[in-house]
């Protein structure tokens, strides 16, 4: 009996241990590497904005109505943000080649449309205006790393 | 995206959060009849609709007796219910395992189902559902091929 209560104690505090892990992970931005094109965004000519929020989404994923509320929000207050939205199931080549996992994902480009930040899951939307705007939009600290001032205020 | 039926996402964590209570409590007193009925109540809930799942109606009977204000947090049907598949699978050989006295295969699955029903009640994250979501990428991709 004693083995069994110390087994149960143990899945139950892996379990509690991913959790943690998971919610650490959940929706963290995590700096980025690489270009997208206008063509991957779907667009011919994109104008020059000062970032683009990009959201990878998914058909079944309800997470991603979340995000994409979550974006289109802050991108209403914050001026010369671009969003775009894409299908991660119907634009395989593009998720492909932004090694897009899993979606909801969001990436935040510079002017030049590099890549700044990427996050996997339900960014909050005080992070997604850290990334945005930099630790001191509100006198708050990153929630993760200082993020590189390439974004055009 | 399509319109397709909602369940909430609450309910299905709710009654994850019971089935993994149940297990863990049946395998402390080695009630090996709890994991074919825990089995049965995600097949149920697989082949009909979740709305139907006994284990959502008991988180919503409970949300309801205790007058929590959980907010209904809607999600798409079709990767919770194949999540729910895969549990009533496992559930179901794990109860095959008992059949023959391989106890401790049947109680390793049943543990199984348990911390991933733990995992989905306290974060939301539903192994099955990114299966279910991967397998469908892969799928779109055979297509695109």
């Amino acid at each position: 009996m004693i083995v069994r209560i110390l087994v149960a104690v143990a899945v139950s505090g892996a379990t509690i241990a991913l959790a943690v892990l998971w919610r650490r992970r959940e929706g963290r931005f995590d700096e980025g590497s690489g270009r997208f094109t206008p063509a991957d965004l779907g667009v011919v000519k994109i104008d020059r904005p000062s970032a683009v929020l990009v959201e990878f989404y998914g058909e079944d994923c309800a997470p991603c109505v979340t995000v994409e509320k979550r974006i289109g929000k802050i991108a209403a207050e914050v001026p010369g943000v671009q969003v775009v939205s894409i299908d991660a199931g119907a634009r395989m080549e593009v998720a492909d080649r932004h090694e897009v996992r899993r979606v909801p994902t969001v990436f935040v480009l510079d002017p030049d449309l590099r890549v700044i930040w990427r996050a996997s899951g339900v960014p909050s939307e005080d992070a997604i205006r850290t990334a945005l705007l930099g630790p001191d939009w509100a006198g708050r600290p990153s929630p993760n790393a200082v993020p590189r001032q390439r974004i055009a205020r | 995206m399509s319109e397709k039926r909602m369940v909430d996402k609450n309910g299905i964590r709710g009654g994850a959060g019971l089935s993994a209570v149940l297990l863990l409590v049946a395998f402390v007193f080695q009630w090996r009849a709890m994991v074919p009925a825990i089995g049965a109540a995600l097949a149920i809930g697989s082949l009909f609709g979740l709305r139907y799942s006994p284990l959502g109606a008991t988180y919503r009977f409970v949300k309801k007796a205790s007058r929590l204000s959980i907010p209904v947090e809607p999600e798409e049907e079709p990767p919770p219910r194949f999540a729910q598949t895969l549990g009533f699978v496992v559930c179901g050989i794990a109860s095959l395992l008992f059949i023959p006295g391989w106890n401790a295969a049947g109680w390793t699955l049943a543990l199984l189902v348990a911390g991933l029903q733990g995992l989905l009640a306290t974060t939301g994250l539903c192994i099955g559902c990114e299966i279910y979501l991967y397998a469908q990428r892969f799928k779109a991709h055979e297509v695109q091929a």
